[in-house]
């Protein structure tokens, strides 16, 4: 996958973010304060402006104009952990050319771990955390038995929606929801469904293109 | 009916700091950043703070020899964004590193530590000291634990005057450590306060009522109560305090902060009750600041600071500095 394909990725996700809006809206308006899918589609659409500039930087550096430009376009906590993911990963891939299927997961891991070490939030709190961190233990599962590349991909796709619908009955532990007398049980976390749409985008674009 | 002195209600914040620029040459306006920084800037160790608006004059008004080189703002009661306080960050720095001086929110930590990491991308050398002072909250490991309140203006001037005489980034950030881990807090609030851009307010504190222990936010505090004495309202808040941490024996600074709305006439009287609890549980106050510091827009009540001194500490809070807030020793 080289850097320009990782952009035309975005550029999907972007598109499929995009779509949810009512839905995630709606969602939001339940547990937190209803802003979270205007701010994260203001964040990729400003992403899909300036994509011709991130086509032409390498990997470590587009990653990192990702991150710069999702913490300012974003804004809020919401910026910062995408922020703070995109230039850890960006940090993690430092002289790496394209992504195959396991630096795609270095790429992961690090966010994962950066937004974890930035939010001060642990996997089971409810929030954007567990859509990753279940979709990349079920991609490293199948990584390390050797599957092929498309049931990697598929594993961690499932896996991310596994962690998003596990947050359905997990209390909040931070955030707007954590005020609620129900910590939001019973309802899914609109951080995990937004980041579950970015792996599940993620999956399919490298199932149907190939890294 | 909100009845405020203000232009537009979405531009409050660089209003203001353009009326702070405009009246204090000794220090400019980064209209883009929200930054307050020193007009003069000196080869040593650069000190940042900042945070949410409304708490004036924190912080832009410790920004000046002896305090701040950079205050970043953020709206009101809203943390400033990583790429402000990087600015601000920028205008401290003069090659010995910045100290961050962060209030112990999730918003500010999240933002300020990103900062510093971008920052220290760029080869700045950076550290931060987290204020955590108000009593009224349980620390705790789990959430995100006590407050950053008034006791973080201990923090700006013992650090800013180590940073004045020279001292590196490493002795810098230690003795703030210090500070902040000497400090503690509590404040008492009488009567809400209308955020410019909501324009009726978050709460309500009933007639008769008082809150102890609610946060420079309007955050719920420990309980509600009947409207008390300032003797008594004096002896609930030393009794926090010191319950928290032991102050005999020992010298002590004391802030009696107001947060908006009470006048000074009645933190006078309440001072003057503070000073009564402090002698009668054996401490020395040698050092005391009657004002307002740290503010919740026209919040009345006060909240109450004491710092227990060593001899460094004692030695930098007693050195000069010249801020719009603060002046000592000019």
């Amino acid at each position: 996958m080289t850097p320009a394909e990782y952009v035309d990725y975005i550029v999907l996700t972007a598109d499929e973010i995009e779509k949810n809006g009512e839905y995630v809206t709606a969602l939001d308006a339940k547990t937190g304060d209803g802003d979270h899918w205007v701010n994260l589609n203001a964040g990729f659409q400003k992403l899909i402006s300036i994509q011709d500039e991130l086509k032409s930087l390498e990997l470590a550096p587009m990653l990192r104009k990702i991150g710069m430009t999702l913490m300012s376009a974003i804004g809020g906590s919401s910026g910062v952990l995408y922020g703070s993911g995109y230039i850890a990963a960006s940090k993690a891939l430092n002289g790496v050319e394209t992504l195959d299927i396991r630096t795609l997961g270095t790429l992961l891991w690090a966010e994962l771990d950066a937004i974890m070490e930035r939010g001060k939030a642990q996997p089971g709190w409810k929030t954007m955390i567990d859509s990753l961190y279940e979709g990349l233990e079920s991609y490293q599962a199948a990584l390390e038995s050797e599957r092929d590349e498309r049931a990697v991909m598929e594993a961690l796709k499932e896996g991310a929606r596994q962690g998003r619908d596990h947050t359905r009955e997990m209390e909040a532990v931070k955030g707007r929801a954590s005020y609620q007398t129900n910590k939001g049980v019973g309802e899914l976390d609109p951080g995990a469904v937004t980041m579950c749409i970015q792996l599940e985008c993620l999956s399919d674009y490298v199932i149907n293109n190939k890294l | 009916m909100m009845k405020k002195i203000m232009n537009d209600s979405s531009h409050v914040v660089s209003d203001m700091l353009a009326g702070i620029a405009a009246v204090n040459p000794k220090v400019c306006y980064d209209r883009e950043g929200e930054v307050i920084y020193r007009s003069e800037k000196r080869k040593k160790v650069g000190l940042v703070s900042g945070g949410g608006s409304g708490h004036e004059p924190a912080h832009a008004g410790y920004v000046g020899t002896g305090m701040l080189d950079a205050a970043v703002a953020g709206n009101v009661f809203a943390s400033p964004d990583p790429a402000r306080i990087l600015k601000g960050i920028e205008y401290a720095d003069s090659g010995e590193g910045v100290l961050l001086i962060i209030k112990n929110y999730s918003g500010d930590i999240m933002n300020f530590e990103m900062a510093g990491d971008l920052a220290q991308d760029m080869d700045v050398k950076v550290k931060s000291v987290i204020v955590k002072d108000d009593v009224a909250v349980k620390e705790s490991t789990f959430s995100t634990g006590r407050r950053g309140i008034s006791g973080t203006v201990f923090v700006h001037k013992i650090a800013g005057a180590k940073a004045e005489a020279g001292g590196s980034l490493e002795e810098v950030a230690e003795l703030a450590q210090r500070t902040a881990d000497n400090v503690r807090s509590f404040g008492v609030s009488l009567s809400s306060c209308i955020l410019p851009g909501v324009g009726t307010p978050g709460f309500v504190i009933e007639d008769g009522q008082m809150e102890l222990g609610m946060g420079i936010h309007g955050e719920p505090g420990i309980e509600k109560t009947t409207m008390k004495s300032a003797a008594e309202i004096a002896e609930i808040m030393v009794d926090k305090i010191t319950a928290d941490l032991n102050y005999s024996g020992r010298e002590t600074a004391v802030m009696v902060n107001g947060l908006g709305g009470t006048p000074l006439m009645e933190l006078y009287i309440l001072a003057g009750e503070i000073d009564k609890q402090i002698r009668s549980r054996n401490i020395t106050p040698v050092k005391y600041l009657v004002g307002n510091y740290m503010t919740s827009l026209e919040m009345a009540g006060a909240s109450v600071s004491m710092l227990r001194l060593d001899d460094e500490m004692k030695e930098y809070l007693m050195a000069p500095c010249s801020t719009m807030a603060w002046k000592e020793g000019v």
